[in-house]
């Protein structure tokens, strides 16, 4: 088992690596935020492929920008009522 | 199982974290996450090659110097010297993720971001 110290230096470097990836996902301008990019990090690391995870992705952003059209309707529908 | 079970934990915090479904929609939400599982589980999509992925990477570089966006084009470069230090064998991975999902950096990135 790993000595305390070993891990937090491990997690440290960890978390280093994300913020490098993090910055290079920003000039990359791929709209992700750091919890959605150690979330993909972490699937990568469990062996999912990358760009079926990219695709999946862009699926769900397409899902969610349709949902956001919903509500907004959704909302001025109620508000043209009252 | 477990594997699958973690898998399922992941793309369940990952549905989450892209789309903006309310939690109490959750027919909705199982229907995103069965679909995001699919996708991740069944695919056609071959193994990285990493030697892609770098000349890729060198070749983005050039374009950001090419049309004048020498300024990103340094910053780009000096992020993945810093990520040189971080290197393991998933790295080719991300990268390649990361640049599935660029959208048009050389016209839309800002530095001040």
């Amino acid at each position: 088992m790993p000595a305390p110290d070993d891990r937090t230096e491990k997690q440290q470097a960890a978390q280093q690596a994300v913020d490098i990836l993090h910055e290079i996902s920003t000039l990359l301008n791929c709209h992700l935020d750091r919890r959605t990019l150690s979330i993909c990090i972490s699937m990568i690391e469990n062996g999912v492929n990358p760009e079926a995870l990219a695709a999946v992705v862009k699926e769900l952003r397409k899902e969610g920008q349709i949902d956001a059209a919903a509500a907004a309707a959704a909302a001025s529908t109620t508000a043209r009522r009252r | 199982m477990a594997y699958l079970a973690q898998l399922v934990g992941l793309v369940e915090e990952l549905v989450e974290a892209v789309t903006v479904i309310p939690p109490t929609d959750r027919k909705k939400t199982l229907a995103c996450r069965e679909s995001a599982l699919r996708g991740i589980r069944h695919h056609s999509y071959l193994r990285t090659n990493q030697f892609e992925v770098d000349d890729q990477l060198k070749g983005l570089e050039e374009r950001f110097r090419v049309i004048g966006r020498d300024p990103l084009a340094d910053a780009f470069s000096q992020r993945l010297d810093a990520l040189e230090g971080h290197r393991n064998k998933y790295t080719p991975d991300v990268l390649r993720f990361l640049l599935e999902l660029s959208d048009q950096p050389a016209q839309n990135t800002k530095l001040g971001d």
